[in-house]
């Protein structure tokens, strides 16, 4: 992976204990969501409680890394060296929404729908931070 | 909240003419403003017992303790105090919470108050900032670099792929409102354009072109409330708050709906309920349009039309006070007239002045009921006033 992609990406997430193991396994090329222990529902993003039910402690699930673009927006101008760039929101097959970056994917070729796979930015030696490209290039993760 | 309808009024308005302050203090703007409103409305500073500010926040000259900050600086020890801070509708928030605080007894003039200067405000964003906090939820969308404006974009690309909006009936918004813009000499941009331009503009984020985001400029206002007997006694035609309502949803973009349902679906209700009306009901509107898919997305939730369907009601020329059946931003609005920041007390300004007949551009004639409507952030917040002469 070369570093131009990853130039405006230069705040990093500050992780904190209940975000350990997102960042964990993030580090191992892994994309963790939460489900609900009683409901059985994903949630994003992670918080230290279930959304579902209140009083209940997630517990922490690997999702297959796949979903689909559902909205989008390619940033051109900007305070932050490096765009054009492109932010998403990106469908999980698991269902919850993420807001990440596409790479990969030409400005003109972007659609709603698009299939999609999760990739990492190893940023330092703890963040390693998710983006997502098209299934046939997201093996060039350089996490 | 029905008994709070018509029980208080805005019996002064402000708004400075500034569109450039260079190195004037928000704080000495706002001293413009509120002593400005008052002299409007026939009262002095040592009438004002209570204050309603949020200046906390960049280029607002405030910091985190601000209606502290801010009464000291004009001098006054109100009794009742309101920073609640929702973003651009935290104005109509606080108008709503100050006529409550009015009924309640807490207070009996209440002054509302606005000042940025962001075109030469020397300090970065605070880091504070939920847009620019990489903590908490922050540490999972800050680090891609979102923009304000390219969160806009994200509803706009879902809406145009959801429901087959176009560019050109984004575009069509800045036009409408550029064309209102051109009969208010104060207005920031007065020349009018088309929907070409607009598309022929530099794309910022996509599809959000320049001439679809507001402008940028220095500016402030300000608001006098009080009881509607003591209302009935001032110098001004009452402007009395019929309906209120306020709702917050989000600050993190992975939660915005999938349908882009905002805020303003809860708090448009809740002011028509207050107010026993519809949106039938309404003569003119002034409707938060910090970016052409801000005002569509809020006709859809207030209920001015179906989801979905704001492409073609505002590419139909409803929004016109030429000729349409909403005139809506008869100011220029924030496309064309002003744009500090926090622009959701403008809308009650300009609101007060077509219901007094006093508007310094377009006015709509005989227009009885006005609908002021805010949003914070990127849809975070809402806040709705119906306001009434």
């Amino acid at each position: 992976m070369t570093a131009m992609t990853t130039t405006a990406m230069t705040v990093l997430p500050i992780p904190d204990e209940t975000s350990a193991p997102f960042w964990e396994a993030a580090r191992e090329g892994r994309f963790l969501i939460q489900r609900c222990p009683e409901t059985g529902r994903y949630q994003w993003y992670p918080r230290a409680h279930s959304i579902h039910a209140p009083h209940a402690t997630p517990e922490w699930v690997e999702a297959s890394g796949r979903g689909e673009l559902l909205s989008y927006s390619v940033v051109h101008r900007s305070n932050t060296r490096g765009d054009p760039y492109t932010c998403a929101l990106v469908r999980l097959e698991e269902g919850v929404t993420v807001f990440s970056r596409i790479e990969g994917i030409a400005e003109g070729s972007l659609r709603a729908g698009l299939p999609l796979a999760v990739a990492f930015h190893r940023l330092d030696e703890t963040i390693s931070l998710p983006i997502f490209r098209p299934p046939s290039i997201a093996g060039g993760s350089d996490a | 909240m029905k008994y709070l309808s018509g029980k208080t009024a805005i019996v002064g308005a402000y708004e400075s003419p500034r569109r450039d302050a260079p190195r004037v203090h928000p704080f000495a703007l706002q001293m413009e403003c509120i002593l400005g409103a008052l002299d409007d409305a026939g009262l002095a500073l040592t009438d004002v017992d209570g204050l309603c500010a949020a200046s906390g926040d960049w280029a607002e000259g405030g910091g985190t303790m601000d209606v502290i900050e801010l009464a000291e600086y004009i001098g006054i020890q109100p009794t009742y105090v309101n920073s609640t801070d929702v973003g651009g509708c935290s104005y109509i928030l606080q108008a709503g919470q100050a006529a409550a605080a009015i009924a309640a007894g807490l207070a009996e003039v209440v002054v509302i108050s606005y000042a940025a200067c962001p075109r030469w405000w020397p300090l970065s964003t605070p880091s504070f900032d939920p847009f620019v906090f990489p903590a908490g939820p922050g540490q999972y969308e800050i680090p891609y670099a979102p923009t304000l404006i390219s969160t806009y974009g994200l509803f706009a690309r879902r809406h145009m792929d959801l429901y087959g909006t176009t560019p050109e009936q984004l575009a069509q918004v800045a036009v409408t409102f550029r064309g209102h813009a051109a009969a208010n000499p104060q207005a920031r941009l007065r020349k009018p354009i088309t929907v070409d331009d607009v598309l022929a503009s530099p794309m910022i984020a996509s599809p959000l072109h320049r001439l679809d985001c507001c402008v940028v400029t220095d500016g402030g206002g300000a608001l006098v409330m009080t009881s509607r007997e003591r209302a009935r006694d001032l110098k001004r035609r009452p402007v009395y708050l019929a309906g209120y309502g306020a709702a917050v949803a989000r600050t993190q973009n992975s939660q915005i709906p999938d349908d882009l349902t905002t805020p303003a679906a809860l708090s448009g209700p809740r002011a028509f309920a207050m107010a026993g009306m519809t949106p039938a009901d309404i003569d003119v509107a002034q409707i938060y349009d910090a970016f052409t898919i801000t005002p569509m997305l809020a006709l859809e939730d207030l209920g001015f039309c179906g989801r979905g369907e704001s492409g073609p009601f505002v590419e139909a020329g409803t929004l016109a006070a030429d000729g349409g059946s909403l005139p809506t931003n008869t100011d220029g609005g924030g496309l064309s007239s002003n744009h500090p920041g926090k622009r959701g007390i403008f809308t009650l300004i300009e609101s007060v002045r077509q219901l007094r007949g006093d508007a310094p551009g377009i006015q709509v004639p005989d227009a009885k009921v006005a609908l002021a409507h805010g949003l914070g952030g990127t849809f975070c917040s809402a806040a709705t006033a119906i306001l009434a002469v």
